[in-house]
């Protein structure tokens, strides 16, 4: 039972850090990043990379950023920004883009499986459990992430111009913002944040070409029924990643593994809101 | 001395539908023009034209002298042009505060822009952490104007704020409008459909319809009122 909770509360913290990125772009430019699972899977690869180098695998993290950050960047100018005004080919382009990151790391590092070393193994006895000590990591790690953006939006200049695109980008144009600016900067973090949850996600599974599909399958849903708001994002990855790690283990983890998508789409047809306000 | 605002003969609309037919018109520092017109004429088309949201077929416009037709509206809008769109030009879920401060062009001239608010609108400061949504159809109307005149701005677009108002909120709207002309350089062009407001706080008026300018006159002059309200019931 304690092992079930503990599940829960570490498979929502992951599900936060995968869908915080998509979350954020979604927000700011109206359109789903496709391109969010290839960069999940650039940020695995980072990961990799720092085994491969020898380094403290905590360095994975800031490498991850970096990589996706700059990937983002590129992305975001040659592709997204000059389909701006036909957001339904922006996301065919973005889906392009993630087929081809994937291709691109079959090609440098090949198609096998492989392994990061984990930043922190062994585990730790929690309400009378043995619990694996790098799960447990994982939910302060994604309240900060959750914390640091929430800061980012509310407490800086940047982050008001940010709120005030998503809400109504016309009028804040009108007032003196650059939204272009504010959508360049918002996508390359949110690449940033795909990347280091692909190092994050790489202790827990393998390290494979195409690692990020899945978690990016799940991220779309849970953005589509939080909307724009940071909490419910927080609130969908309990209860649908809840619902995901009970089904698994008590029914079978194939079910499982589209539990998510399935509530997902129930919650929409009845509530189109999802577990955003109003 | 240049103009706040000089539109030479400007032709735009919404892709294949042209809205505006050759306008021009010209605003000078410290000036009130009232743009009066019925409904579907053209006026909002007008002042989105000049903000940089459509562009333009033909034509120039030049705000404090410099040309700007082919700007987009964030550039335009630091050049020092606030504008009142006619409708959501507010943040409903951002604070009073909030939305006052992203019409500044950084947080350090916030407090020169207290003070604005104080000279106009002081009610506004007890309500700076309230979500601009809360406020009453007049007050959030108050909030636009305050929010206009934050920035001190050289050139001012208002497109009918005096819509749907009661009548001592429109008298109060009016009276700050005619301090900040006596206050600053502004330019100010004003959409209505009010008359009385309009030839009460601006100096000079022209008429728009069908997308022309069709007749223009001194506020002040006798027989205004009459000349624009046969315009506007034809
Ligand atoms: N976004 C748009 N796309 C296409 N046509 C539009 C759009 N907005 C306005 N129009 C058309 O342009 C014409 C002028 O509209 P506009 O809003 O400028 O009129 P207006 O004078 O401001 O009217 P009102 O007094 O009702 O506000 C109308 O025929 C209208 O249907
Ligand atoms: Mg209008």
């Amino acid at each position: 039972m304690t092992a079930l909770l503990l599940d829960v509360v570490t498979t929502a913290a992951i599900l936060f850090a995968v869908a915080s990125g998509l979350l954020l772009v979604f927000g700011v430019m109206k359109i789903i990043n496709f391109a969010h699972g290839g960069l999940i899977t650039l940020g695995g690869y980072a990961a990799l990379i720092t085994t491969q180098l020898g380094l403290n695998p905590w360095f994975g993290i800031p490498m991850a950023a970096l990589f996706g950050a700059v990937a983002g960047t590129l992305i975001e100018r040659v592709v997204v920004r000059p389909l701006y005004a036909r957001p339904l080919d922006a996301i065919l382009a973005t889906w392009g883009l993630g087929i081809i990151i994937g291709q691109t790391i079959v090609l440098v590092f090949g198609r096998e499986v492989q392994f990061a070393a984990a930043p922190l193994g062994g585990t730790i006895d929690l309400l009378g459990e043995s619990y694996s000590l790098y799960r447990i990591v994982m939910v302060p790690i994604a309240i900060l992430l959750g914390l640091g953006i929430a800061l980012l939006l509310n407490g800086t200049r940047l982050g008001l111009a940010t709120r005030a695109v998503i809400m109504n980008e016309d009028l804040a144009r009108g007032l003196g913002i650059d939204s272009t600016w504010v959508r360049f900067v918002t996508f390359a973090l949110g690449s940033a944040l795909a990347a280091v949850a692909g190092a994050l996600i790489t202790p827990l599974s393998s390290v494979d070409p195409n690692m990020g599909v899945p978690w990016l399958v799940n991220a779309f849903m849970l953005v589509l029924v939080s909307g724009t708001s940071l909490a419910s994002l927080a609130a969908a990855c309990l209860v649908l990643g809840g619902a995901q790690v009970i089904v698994s283990s008590l029914y079978s983890p194939v079910l499982g593994g589209i539990t998510i998508a399935l509530l997902a789409a129930i919650i929409l047809r009845t509530r189109p809101q999802g577990f955003a306000r109003g | 001395m240049t103009p706040a605002l000089h539109i030479d003969a400007i032709s735009a609309g919404y892709g294949e539908a042209v809205v505006l037919r050759e306008i021009a018109l010209t605003v000078a520092p410290g000036e009130i023009l009232a743009v009066l017109g019925k409904n579907g004429t053209g006026k909002s088309t007008l002042l989105k034209s000049i903000m940089g949201y459509l562009p333009k077929l033909a034509g120039r416009i030049a705000i404090g002298g410099a040309d700007v037709t082919r700007e987009a509206p964030h550039r335009i809008a630091r050049r020092g042009v606030a504008y009142v769109a006619q409708e959501k030009s507010l943040f409903q879920d951002l604070s009073v505060e909030e939305n006052i401060r992203l019409a500044l062009a950084s947080d350090r001239d916030w407090p020169k822009a207290r003070a604005a608010v104080e000279r106009s609108f002081p009610f506004l400061l007890e309500r700076i952490r309230q979500r601009a949504g809360t406020l009453s159809g007049g007050e959030q109307k108050m909030l636009l104007m305050a929010r206009s005149l934050a920035a001190d701005p050289k050139l001012l677009l208002v497109d009918e704020i005096t819509e749907g108002l009661q009548p001592s909120v429109i008298e109060r709207l009016g009276g700050v409008l005619r301090a900040e002309r006596g206050r600053s350089a502004a330019g100010i062009l004003l959409v209505e459909q009010h008359i009385p407001f309009a030839l009460a706080v601006a100096d000079r008026f022209v008429v728009m319809d069908r997308g022309e300018i069709v007749d223009a006159g001194a506020a002040g002059a006798p027989g205004a009122a009459a000349e624009i309200a046969r315009h506007l019931s034809l």
